[in-house]
C-alpha cells in the first residue's frame, strides 16, 4: 500500500524540495509548499500573480505529514556520491520507509551542470519493499530518459516558473534543440502572462504538440492505481507511458537435482498453452510423479541443465514439489510433528490419504491408515513393512499403492525418506588433510564422502543399487575401509 | 519452517564508526575489516548456491545514468574524484594525473568516506533509535547516539552515585530475554531475573570502583565539563554495513539491532558519559589516520597500528569477527575509568524440532529433537517438571571450562566450578540438585548462564538403555575432521564412521553397543560427544490409547442399560412436572390478575391429551429401546480385545484417543473401562497415572524420570499396557 509518492528536486536557490506529491499533504504540507514557492521567487519576482495560479486551494484540515522531510531530506536527495541508485530509510518512529532513487543527470545544459531529481514512495515500515523497489526504478529511470530525451521535467519546470512570470531564459544556455526552444519559449511567456497564450506554446515546445499531464496528478494515477489494482498504465505524453505491475517477491526456490522426482501440484496440462517456453512444455509432458528429473530430460530430449531450469521455474511459481525417488528397498520413518498431525487427523488427513492411496474396491479405513503410517521406522525398509502388516494378516499390496502412501506421507511431512551413504575412512582421512581429490580415478570414488547419498549414485552413474555396491567392493581399498550408513 | 537469517561474511560487510562534531563537522573514524568490497564485485553465486538476483531491463538503463554523459555536446569534465572509486584490494596510495592524492583508506564498499560520514549522521530525531538506510545494494544499520540537550556528555554529579550501575542492571536484565531462553531450552520457567553474566557481574564491579573514583575527583569536576565543551563530539554513531539479500533484509536488520547494535551503542554510549571514551578515542584514531595520510603508510600498517593502540578500534574488529561468525563478541573497552567489558551475541537455538527442508543447509548439525518443542504449558507449570526431564551437556571439555573459571577471580565462579565438576550429562538438574553440595535453585540458574552463553545444552538425561540413532539432521559434511578428532579424543574406539554406521542400521538399546560392562563409562563419554556434534539423536516412543471396539461396545452398551434403568426409575418424576405446572395453572389466585388467559375447560381437556400422548409415546419408545436392548450381545470381556472380531464389533473401528489426559464424556469412560480390565491393581493404578504421558508428544523413556521410578519397573508396566496404546517412533 503506497502511504505516500512524491517528487523531489534539487533546486538551486533552495535545496533539497519536494516539487510534487500524492495525496497533497504526505510530506510537506500544501501551504509550505507554495510559501516555500513564494519565498524564493519572491526576491526577484512580486509573488501575487505565481501564488494564485499554483497554488490549490488549502486543504480544510490538513493531516500532519507522514514523514519530517527535514530530517529526511539528506536521503531524499542526497550527495551525489549516493546519486543514481536506489536508496530506503525508515523514519525515525520506524513507522515508514522512504524508497527512492535519486537521479543525477550532468549536462552543461542545466545550471551548475547538474540536475537532480528523486521520485519516492512512502510504504508502512513493516510492508514487502521489493516489489515496489521495482516501480521506482521505473519511475526513475523513464523519467531520466525523457528528460534527457527531450527535458521534460526541466522543462515543466520552465514552464511553472514562466508562469508566474518569471523569466528563465538566460538559465539555460544553449543545449539540444528542444532546450533552446523552450528557454526561449520561457522567455516569452514570461513577458505576457496570459494563460490562453501558455497552451499554445506548450504546443510549440513540445514538438509532438500533446497535452502535457501535470506531475502532481500523475503521482495520484500512480498511487491510486498501484493500490487499488496492481498495476498501472499511464500516458505521460504522446510518445511515452509508464507501465507498471507489482509482482509478489518469492525468495529462490531450491535447486532441483538429478535425483529428485517432481511431481505436479496442478494439472499443469491444462496450465500450458503454445506460448510458452518449449522446453517447459516438453518437460511438463514428462512429469508423472515417478521419473526423476534425469529420465524426464532424458525421455523430452532436453538437457539436464535446461530440464533442472524449467523445473525450477515451476517450482517458484510452487506448482509442483520435489520428491526422492521411490523404492521398495528403501526406508521411511515418521517425522515428529507431521506423524502427529496425522494421528489427529489435522485438515481432514486421513480422508484425503485414503482417496489417494486406496486401490482396492473399498476405501481403506481410517484407522488402518493410521496404523500403516505409524509403524514405519528407522531400520525398516518399505519391503519389511509390507511384510510385516501381511504377517499381521493385513494383505497392505491388495488394498494400498504403497509408493502413494509414502508420497503422501513424504509430501504431508509424516515421514522422512531415510539416505542411503557409502563412506570412505581413506577419502575422509584425505579431505581431513586438505587434500581435495584422492588419486584414483573410480568415478565411485568421489561419492564416498559420506555426503552423498545412494539417489545420487544411482541417477548419475546409471547404476541399480547392488551394482553400485557391486563396484564398491571391487574398488582398490584396503579391507573395511568402506561403511554404509543410512541417515 | 524457515531458518533464521543469521550474519556470516557474505550479508554482513563491515562494521564503521563515525562521528559528528559541532565545528568540524561529520567524521568517518574508523572501519573493519579494512578492505570493504562493493558488492558488485563479489561473485554473482552466493554461498547457498542461488543465482544472483535477476535484474531487469530498468537496471541496464540505470547503469547508463552513472557512465559520463559523453555522447552529449557539452559534457562535463568526468574526472570528478567521486565518479570513480578506486578498484578493490589495493592497500597503496595513489595518485591522480593533477597530483591529488588517493588514500585508501578513504573509500569504502565503493563510496568516499567523506560522503559516507555526512550521510550516516543522522539528525537527533533518531536518538537511540533505528537508524536504518539502505544505498543499494547495501544496508546501513545502527543505533544513533546524540549528546544530551545540555551538549555535555558526562552526567551531572548530583545525581544519585549508583546511577552509572543503574544503566548496567538495566543491561543485564535486557540481555537474556526470557524469549530467548525459553527458545534456547524451555529453561527459563523458574528463574527470570537471576540471569547475570558472568562479564556483566564484573562490569559491575568495575563500576562500583568507578563510582568511587569519580567520587574521588569531584573537585575537578568543573574543569572536565569544560572539556567535554571543547571536545564537542555531537553523536557517534555505530554503523552495521549490511548486504542481504532482499527476502531478508528484515530478519536479518530486527536480529542484529536487538541483540547487537543496540547493546554495543549502549555500551559505547556508558563509556562516553563516563570517561568520554568514544571521542578520545576517536580522536587518537583520526590523528593516527591524518598521520599515516601524510606518511603515506599502507594501508594495512595503519590499520595494525590503530588495532594496537586503540581499545576502542579493537572492539570494532571483535564485534565485526564474532558477529559475522555468529559468535559472542567479548569487547574489552580499555576505558579511563577501568576496563569495561561487555559481551553480546545473537542468542542461536541449539536445537531444531524437525528436519530442515532440502537444501536449506543452515541448520544441518544440530541437534534434533522434539523434547523442546513437544512440551506443553501444562507441564511448564508442573513444579520439577524441566528439572527431571533435563540435564547438563557441557560444549567443551570439562577441564578447559573450568581452568577458565578458575582464572576469574569473582567468588561464584568457585560454586560454578563445582557445578561443572557435578553436572553430568546422565544426571537431570534435579538429581544434581539432590547432591548437598549446591541447591536445585543454584543449579538452575548456573545452567542457565551456561546454556546462555553457549557453554553448555539442556538435554534429556542420557542412559544407556535407550535407543540412539544417527540422526538425520547430522552434518557429513564435516564428518572428516570429526573422524580426526574421534580418533584423538576415543583412541581405542571403533572409528567414527563405524561406530556411527552401526547406529544407523537397526535402532537398539545403546548399550547394545557396548562390549562390556566396564566399557560402559567410556561408552557413555563417547555418546556424550556424538550428541554435542548432534550426530545422534534419541529414537523415543510416543504413544496413543486405542479403544478396540471391544472396550467401545462394552461402554455403549453399559451406557444404554444405564439410561434405560434411569428411565425405569424415572417415570413418576418425569411426568410430575407437566402435571403440576398443568396444576398451578388451575389455581385461580394467581398474582397475575384478570388479563391472564384462563384455559377454558375444552383447552384444558385438550391440554391433558396433548400430555397423554406424550407420555405414552415416550413409553413406547422406552419400551422399544429396552427390546432391542435386550436382543443386544452381553458383552463379554476377551483376553485380548484387539483380535476379538466377534460379528457384533465388526462394523466397528478402533477409536484413537488423542490425549488420554484431556479425554471427557465417552472417552473418560472409555478410559475407565480400560482401566477396569488391567487385572492387576497396580497396573491400574499406574494406567490413571501414566494416561498423562499417552498424548502422543511426551516420549515413554521419561516417564521413569518424571515419577520417579525405576526404570524396569516403568517398561514392565508399559509393556502390560501395550495392547490399549498405540505407538511411534520418531526423534
Amino acid at each position: 500500500m503506497i502511504q505516500g509518492i512524491f517528487y523531489a528536486r534539487f533546486l538551486l536557490q533552495q535545496g533539497p524540495k519536494i516539487v510534487a506529491q500524492s495525496p497533497p499533504d504526505c510530506i510537506v504540507t500544501p501551504t509550505s509548499v507554495s510559501s516555500s514557492n513564494n519565498q524564493a521567487l519572491s526576491p526577484t519576482a512580486p509573488t501575487t500573480t505565481g501564488a494564485t495560479t499554483t497554488a490549490p486551494a488549502p486543504a480544510p484540515a490538513p493531516k500532519p505529514p507522514l514523514i519530517d522531510f527535514d530530517v529526511l531530506r539528506e536521503y531524499i536527495i542526497p550527495r551525489k556520491a549516493f546519486c543514481n541508485r536506489f536508496i530506503t530509510v525508515q523514519d525515525p518512529e520506524g513507522r515508514y520507509a522512504v524508497l527512492g532513487f535519486p537521479v543525477l543527470i550532468t549536462h552543461a545544459k542545466y545550471p551548475r551542470n547538474e540536475f537532480i531529481f528523486n521520485f519516492g514512495l512512502v510504504l508502512d515500515a513493516d510492508a514487502e519493499q521489493a516489489s515496489y523497489e521495482r516501480v521506482v526504478r521505473r519511475l526513475a529511470v523513464t523519467f531520466a530518459e525523457m528528460e534527457k530525451q527531450d527535458e521534460y521535467l526541466s522543462q515543466q519546470e520552465t514552464e511553472d516558473w514562466s508562469r508566474r512570470g518569471y523569466g528563465l531564459g538566460g538559465c539555460y544556455r544553449g543545449g539540444a534543440g528542444a532546450g533552446g526552444g523552450g528557454a526561449g519559449a520561457g522567455a516569452g511567456a514570461g513577458s505576457s502572462t496570459c494563460a490562453g497564450e501558455e497552451k499554445a506554446i506548450v504546443g510549440g515546445v513540445k514538438k509532438v504538440g500533446g497535452e502535457r499531464r501535470p506531475i502532481e496528478s500523475l503521482l495520484e494515477i500512480v498511487r491510486e492505481d498501484l493500490n487499488n489494482y496492481g498495476e498501472c498504465m499511464i500516458p505521460v505524453d504522446d510518445a511515452n507511458t509508464i507501465n507498471m505491475k507489482l509482482f509478489p517477491h518469492h525468495p529462490p526456490p531450491p535447486l532441483v537435482k538429478g535425483w529428485h522426482v517432481p511431481v505436479a501440484k496442478t494439472k499443469l496440462a491444462s496450465l500450458v498453452d503454445p506460448t510458452w517456453d518449449l522446453t517447459l512444455q516438453k518437460v511438463i509432458a514428462h512429469i508423472d510423479g515417478v521419473s526423476d528429473v534425469r529420465r524426464i530430460a532424458f525421455q523430452a530430449d532436453v538437457s539436464l541443465d535446461l530440464a533442472t531450469l524449467a523445473l525450477r521455474h515451476l517450482l517458484r511459481y510452487d506448482v509442483i514439489l520435489l520428491l526422492d525417488l521411490f523404492f521398495f528397498g528403501s526406508c521411511y520413518a515418521p517425522r515428529a510433528h507431521g506423524i502427529h498431525d496425522f494421528v489427529a487427523d489435522a485438515d481432514g488427513m486421513q480422508d484425503e490419504c485414503a482417496a489417494y492411496v486406496s486401490c482396492g474396491p473399498v476405501k481403506v479405513p481410517r484407522f488402518r491408515l493410521v496404523r500403516l503410517m505409524t509403524s514405519f521406522c528407522v531400520g525398516k525398509s518399505v519391503m519389511e513393512w509390507i511384510r510385516g502388516h501381511q504377517e499381521d494378516g493385513f494383505d497392505v499390496l491388495r488394498f494400498v499403492d504403497v509408493r502413494r502412501l509414502v508420497q503422501f506421507g513424504v509430501i504431508k511431512g509424516c515421514l522422512y525418506r531415510v539416505h542411503k551413504y557409502v563412506v570412505s575412512k581413506q577419502y575422509l582421512a584425505a579431505l581431513a588433510t586438505g587434500q581435495a581429490r584422492p588419486a584414483g580415478g573410480d568415478p565411485l570414488q568421489k561419492y564416498t564422502d559420506g555426503c552423498h547419498s545412494f539417489d545420487q549414485i544411482i541417477t548419475e552413474q546409471n547404476l541399480s543399487d547392488a551394482e553400485i555396491m557391486e563396484r564398491l567392493k571391487h574398488l582398490p581399498l584396503p579391507n573395511g575401509d568402506l561403511t554404509v550408513f543410512y541417515r | 519452517m524457515s531458518q533464521p537469517v543469521l550474519p556470516n561474511p557474505n550479508n554482513f560487510l563491515a562494521v564503521a564508526l563515525v562521528i559528528n562534531r559541532s565545528r568540524d563537522g561529520p567524521n568517518f573514524v574508523f572501519h573493519y575489516p579494512p578492505q570493504v568490497r562493493p558488492p558488485h564485485s563479489q561473485p554473482g553465486q552466493s554461498q547457498d548456491g542461488s543465482p544472483p538476483e535477476p535484474r531487469d531491463a530498468d537496471d541496464a538503463l540505470l547503469e547508463r545514468l552513472n557512465e559520463p554523459v559523453s555522447s552529449l555536446d557539452d559534457p562535463v569534465d568526468p574526472s570528478s574524484s567521486s565518479g570513480h572509486p578506486p578498484p578493490h584490494g589495493w592497500d597503496d596510495h595513489r595518485f591522480t594525473e593533477n597530483g591529488a592524492q588517493i588514500v585508501p583508506w578513504e573509500h569504502v564498499a565503493g563510496f568516499p568516506t567523506r560522503d559516507l560520514a555526512s550521510i550516516l549522521t543522522p539528525g537527533r530525531s533518531y536518538h537511540k533509535k533505528l537508524f536504518q538506510l539502505s544505498l543499494d545494494p547495501l544496508y546501513c544499520v545502527s543505533c544513533p547516539i546524540h549528546v544530551p540537550e545540555s551538549g555535555i556528555w558526562k552526567k551531572k554529579k548530583t545525581k544519585k552515585p549508583d546511577q552509572a550501575k543503574s544503566v548496567r542492571t538495566e543491561d543485564a536484565i535486557t540481555t537474556p530475554s526470557d524469549i530467548d531462553l525459553a527458545r534456547q531450552g524451555a529453561h527459563a520457567s523458574s528463574t527470570n531475573g537471576g540471569e547475570t553474566s558472568q562479564p556483566e557481574q564484573k562490569d559491575k564491579d568495575k563500576d562500583k570502583d568507578k563510582d568511587r573514583d569519580k567520587d574521588r575527583d569531584r573537585d575537578g569536576d568543573r574543569s572536565d565539563e569544560v572539556d567535554d565543551k571543547r571536545a564537542s563530539m555531537t553523536m557517534f554513531n555505530l554503523v552495521f554495513i549490511l548486504h542481504p539479500r532482499k527476502y531478508q533484509v528484515k530478519e536479518l536488520v530486527a536480529t542484529l539491532y536487538l541483540n547487537i547494535i543496540r547493546k554495543v551503542s549502549k555500551a559505547y554510549k556508558y563509556s562516553q558519559q563516563s570517561s568520554d571514551f568514544v571521542w578520545k578515542e576517536s580522536k587518537r584514531i583520526i590523528a593516527l589516520k591524518e598521520k599515516g595520510r601524510e606518511e603515506r603508510w599502507k594501508m594495512g600498517t595503519l590499520w595494525t597500528e590503530i588495532l594496537s593502540s586503540s581499545s576502542l578500534a579493537a572492539s570494532v574488529q571483535d564485534i565485526y569477527e564474532a558477529v559475522s561468525q555468529n559468535r559472542i563478541a567479548a569487547l574489552q573497552l580499555d576505558t579511563a575509568a577501568g576496563p569495561l567489558t561487555p559481551s553480546v551475541q545473537i542468542p542461536v537455538p541449539f536445537y531444531v524440532a524437525d528436519l530442515p527442508p532440502d537444501g536449506e543447509e543452515g541448520q544441518r548439525g544440530l541437534w534434533l529433537t522434539s523434547a523442546n518443542s513437544f512440551i506443553s504449558e501444562d507441564s511448564l507449570d508442573e513444579p520439577g517438571f524441566l528439572d527431571r526431564n533435563f540435564a547438563l551437556l557441557l560444549m567443551e571439555d570439562e577441564r578447559k571450562i573450568i581452568a577458565e573459571l578458575q582464572a576469574d577471580p569473582d567468588p561464584t565462579t568457585a560454586a560454578m566450578v563445582e557445578f561443572v565438576r557435578l553436572s553430568k550429562p546422565t544426571q537431570s538438574f534435579y538429581q544434581v540438585g539432590q547432591s548437598n553440595v549446591l541447591s536445585l535453585s543454584q543449579v538452575r540458574k548456573y545452567a542457565q548462564h551456561f546454556i546462555f552463553w553457549r557453554r553448555a545444552i539442556a538435554i534429556p538425561p542420557l542412559h544407556a538403555r535407550d535407543v540412539y540413532i544417527l540422526s538425520p539432521n547430522c552434518d557429513t559434511r564435516r564428518l572428516p575432521r570429526a573422524s580426526v578428532e574421534w580418533q584423538k579424543t576415543f583412541p581405542l574406539a571403533p572409528p567414527l564412521t563405524n561406530f556411527l554406521a552401526e547406529l544407523s542400521y537397526a535402532p537398539r538399546p545403546y548399550k547394545h553397543f557396548c562390549p562390556s560392562k566396564a566399557h560402559r563409562s567410556t561408552y557413555l563419554l563417547m555418546l556424550a560427544w556424538l550428541m554435542r556434534g548432534g550426530w545422534v539423536t534419541q529414537l523415543c516412543t510416543f504413544a496413543y490409547v486405542v479403544v478396540w471396539p471391544e472396550i467401545q461396545y462394552e461402554v455403549e452398551y453399559q451406557l444404554e442399560a444405564e439410561e434405560l434403568r434411569r428411565a425405569e426409575e424415572g417415570p413418576a418424576s418425569g411426568t410430575s412436572i407437566p402435571s403440576s405446572s398443568f396444576e398451578s395453572s388451575e389455581d385461580p389466585h394467581r398474582p397475575f390478575g384478570d388479563d391472564a388467559h384462563v384455559p377454558t375447560i375444552n383447552e384444558q381437556a385438550a391440554e391433558q391429551a396433548r400430555l397423554e400422548r406424550i407420555a405414552e409415546k415416550t413409553q413406547r419408545e422406552a419400551a422399544e429401546k429396552a427390546s432391542a436392548h435386550a436382543l443386544k450381545v452381553v458383552p463379554t470381556a476377551t483376553a485380548h480385545p484387539s483380535v476379538n472380531n466377534a460379528p457384533h464389533l465388526a462394523h466397528m473401528t478402533p477409536h484413537i484417543i488423542l490425549d488420554a489426559k484431556k479425554a471427557t464424556g465417552k472417552e473418560s469412560l472409555y478410559m475407565s473401562a480400560i482401566a477396569r480390565r488391567l487385572n492387576d491393581e497396580k497396573l491400574a493404578k499406574a494406567w490413571h497415572g501414566f494416561c498423562k504421558y499417552f498424548n502422543g508428544k511426551s516420549a515413554l523413556e521419561r516417564i521413569a524420570l518424571q515419577e520417579d521410578m525405576k526404570r524396569k519397573e516403568a517398561w514392565t508396566l508399559l509393556t502390560a499396557m501395550s495392547e490399549h496404546l498405540m505407538v511411534v517412533r520418531h526423534w
